[in-house]
């Protein structure tokens, strides 16, 4: 069969949103923020539903804290959210100024051998995961400590050389981020996502918000 | 009053088969040495399809056309549970089946502590199998050492919860399905699923056995 040349528009659909962002004065707020949460990284402030004894949880009042330097990353997490929906909106400055945030919060801290099992959340429109501090990476382990969103489906089973490995972003397979401190990343909270085993020393820090909006008037929102 | 007499059923669900080597023990023990003798560079899969980790070694996917006695009678005891399972699942007659030829990846995964597999499905495959050999050694602080979880293919489906489908009862609930394998047991699954193995923390070695196959 003779090739055709086209030249057709191809434009990716069934998109999901993924934002990152650097907190402002994240580097001098970093070292008061973790040395706190190591100190309040107590049995008693703990998620009673953690089970990973390598990985610490807090309960999920973090937003409730008064220390400045926690507020303002928590700020910086909120405001990383609202940024990233209202770019994917089309809302004008008085709706979006409309709508109400809810938020909660809690930190983790992964330890050697530790990480955060696979998980989404419901009730809540977005996650934001904040890095406060990372160690070094490993040499030997390629996803030592990344957040591993998964590829939660295939749109077909049947695979063959064209659509096995093309480019960004039809490419097939998980997507991960390295933590880095002073950023945060958004996404969608119904996506699967985990914290994969840190294999290296020291001690990943992260803050974790879930977000969602609740506009004039709207009512059914389930509790959380 | 008006009472609405209501039927239950299952939709959309998903076919799972279980079956149980009995004993198992001779055959795991011929395998566990087998497949340790072959942990080496000659027997290793050379195209992974994902990034391997150090703590899981996986084999080639040509094992059930090993001709050692003792994968001879687990391809028996696998394809069989296989096979069961596709006759109890579809409306294949058994003349149906037997027209069809079965095709099988089959690999088998020695994985040492820290090791674990990501999530992942098998394309281009309609019934994929995993069977234990070793189960590993249970770990008390660590509940999910070792797991494999199936994650629910509905999805979305839990991204809304209230107190009315928070606790759905056993089939319907809206969650990974978690299985702590014991050595002997093969587990049957349709090859869409996603599913993963939880970091292993124990000190001895898991060891497993999974097949990917399909008909023509």
């Amino acid at each position: 069969m003779d090739a055709i040349a086209l030249q057709p528009q191809v434009i990716p659909i069934f998109a999901t949103p993924f934002g990152v962002a650097v907190v402002p004065e994240a580097d001098v707020l970093n070292p008061p923020v973790a040395a706190l949460l190591a100190e309040r990284a107590t049995p008693e402030r703990a998620d009673p539903a953690n089970h990973q004894p390598f990985t610490y949880r807090s309960r999920d009042d973090l937003l409730d804290w008064p220390d400045e330097p926690v507020r303002k990353l928590c700020d910086g997490m909120v405001a990383a959210v609202r940024s990233v929906a209202r770019s994917i909106n089309e809302f004008s400055d008085a709706q979006f100024a409309s709508l109400r945030v809810q938020a909660r919060a809690w930190f983790t801290l992964v330890r050697a051998d530790g990480c955060v099992p696979s998980n989404n959340y419901p009730n809540a429109t977005w996650c934001a995961i904040y890095c406060v501090a990372a160690p070094p990476t490993s040499s030997t382990r390629f996803d030592s400590g990344v957040v591993r969103l998964h590829e939660s489906f295939r749109p077909t089973m049947f695979t063959d050389a064209t659509n096995s490995v093309p480019q960004l972003p039809y490419r097939p397979g998980h997507n991960t981020w390295r933590p880095v401190p002073g950023q945060v990343v958004v996404f969608p909270a119904s996506v699967t996502h985990e914290i994969a085993l840190l294999r290296t020393v020291g001690e990943l820090v992260l803050m974790t918000a879930l977000v969602r909006f609740v506009a004039p008037g709207q009512t059914g929102m389930p509790w959380w | 009053m008006v009472e609405a007499a209501v039927r239950l059923s299952s939709q959309f669900a998903v076919p799972f088969g279980e079956a149980m080597l009995t004993p198992c023990e001779p055959l795991n023990t011929e395998l566990e040495k087998l497949f340790l003798a072959r942990e080496d560079d000659a027997h290793r899969n050379p195209t992974p399809s994902h990034i391997p980790q150090q703590e899981v070694f996986e084999s080639r996917f040509n094992l059930f056309r090993w001709p050692d006695p003792c994968v001879r009678e687990l391809r028996q005891f696998v394809l069989d549970a296989v096979t069961r399972t596709v006759m109890s699942a579809t409306t294949l007659q058994p003349e149906d089946l037997a027209r069809l030829k079965l095709h099988n990846h089959t690999w088998f995964h020695v994985t040492r502590y820290a090791g674990s597999f990501i999530s992942h499905n098998h394309p281009m495959a309609s019934w994929s199998a995993v069977y234990c050999v070793r189960a590993g050694d249970r770990v008390p602080d660590q509940p999910e050492s070792g797991l494999l979880r199936f994650f629910d293919p509905r999805l979305g489906a839990n991204s809304f919860r209230d107190p009315a489908n928070a606790q759905l009862k056993a089939g319907f609930e809206l969650r990974p399905l978690e299985l702590r394998l014991n050595e002997g047991q093969l587990i049957v699954f349709p090859s869409y699923l996603f599913h993963e193995v939880t970091p292993f923390y124990g000190s001895k070695l898991r060891i497993t056995v999974a097949t990917n196959c399909w008909f023509f």
